[in-house]
């Protein structure tokens, strides 16, 4: 099909999701901005599927290289890319998938003074972080700029979502007032395929205006075979989006 | 008074994915948890340090309310109260 198809996609690249997405929300999609935090386990599947969904424009940001550790789980690099920067491997492969959208790496660090500019022109963020201090940053900036950020994190057969919606929803904080120590996690590499896909299905919701966003801790139990959903509220005195919040909404 | 308490992650190795405890009225978390451990093997090791000391990887949220926002482990818990124990995972 090349790359004269249908602008609409009905015909080609998009013609399986438009059904469902309709050409309003293909094109919603289309213009949208968002920033990928993380190249890794979670990165690569939520990369590679906004990037095949048409997603306008992704800003993916990673610092590292690849090891060939990640290999069991990061599916966007590959044995022939060891060494290199994950922005550069991942580069060739989103264009590679889809020439059509916008890809803007950076292999930037993502901390305290770099926060606001990563996330200061996107329509959202997606967590796709391997420790909690920079998600609670992550977190901040989407409070502080009232864009949704759509949590995600894996453990072993384990793993749990969250769409966080500022002033709608709790906040990251509130669901967790302080992450687990930092450790170099087990983890399978399809539990990064299952909690990645439903990030990136929420997100997708959340631009075409599908659905309703996941309102629940999700949490995946790939030992059993389980999904359970975890009841979460803001906190009122929350650090991050109560009142009292640096930078916070006020309510 | 019957709580409810969901598991999750290796604490449902434990106690199971959902039990119903019967407390005596006005609990707390900390009695509730003393309840778990005398009933389980193992939670008491799973879920604390030292004593009293909870490990930082336990989250306990009572209905959705992280216990860490409310009276910690001397949060009161009332009748149907659902408090879920869940571990977090950090791993990208
Ligand atoms: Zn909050």
């Amino acid at each position: 099909m090349g790359e004269k198809e249908n602008r609409n996609g009905l015909n080609g690249r998009y013609s399986r999701q438009i059904p469902i997405l309709g050409v309003e929300g293909q094109e919603k999609i289309r213009q949208a901005r968002v920033l990928i935090a993380g190249a890794g386990g979670l990165g690569s599947v939520i990369a590679l599927y906004l990037a095949a969904a048409g997603i306008g424009f992704i800003r993916l940001v990673d610092h590292d290289r690849v090891d060939s550790s990640n290999l069991n789980r990061q599916i966007l690099h590959w044995s022939g890319d060891i060494n290199q920067p994950k922005t550069a491997s991942a580069e060739k492969k989103l264009l590679a998938l889809n020439p059509q959208i916008s890809l803007e790496i950076d292999s930037g660090t993502i901390d305290e003074s770099s926060v606001s500019v990563f996330a200061g022109d996107v329509d959202l963020i997606v967590d796709a972080m391997d420790n909690f201090p920079t998600r609670y940053l992550l977190n901040r900036a989407a409070v502080a700029r009232r864009i949704p950020f759509f949590h995600g994190a894996v453990r072993g057969f384990y793993g749990q979502a969250a769409t966080i919606l500022p002033g709608r929803t709790a906040c990251l904080r509130c669901i967790f007032p302080e992450g687990p120590p930092a450790e170099t996690s087990p983890i399978v590499g399809a539990t990064c395929g299952v909690i990645g896909s439903i990030q990136a299905t929420e997100v997708i919701k959340y631009l075409s205006g599908k659905g309703t966003p996941l309102g629940k801790l999700l949490f995946w139990d790939g030992l059993h075979g389980e999904m359970d959903g975890i009841d979460i509220s803001r906190n009122p005195s929350c650090i991050d989006c109560g009142p009292f919040a640096v930078g916070g909404e006020g309510t | 008074m019957k709580v409810t308490v969901r598991a999750f992650a290796h604490l449902r190795d434990i106690l199971g994915k959902e039990l119903e405890i019967e407390l005596p009225e006005g609990e707390t978390i900390r009695g509730l948890l003393a309840a778990l451990g005398e009933s389980h093997g193992g939670f008491q090791e799973a879920l604390f340090d030292g004593p009293g000391q909870l490990k930082p990887l336990n989250n306990i949220l009572k209905n959705g309310r992280n216990i860490d926002f409310l009276d910690q482990l001397e949060t009161q818990i009332g009748d149907g109260d659902v408090i879920a124990l869940f571990p977090p995972a950090a791993g990208g």
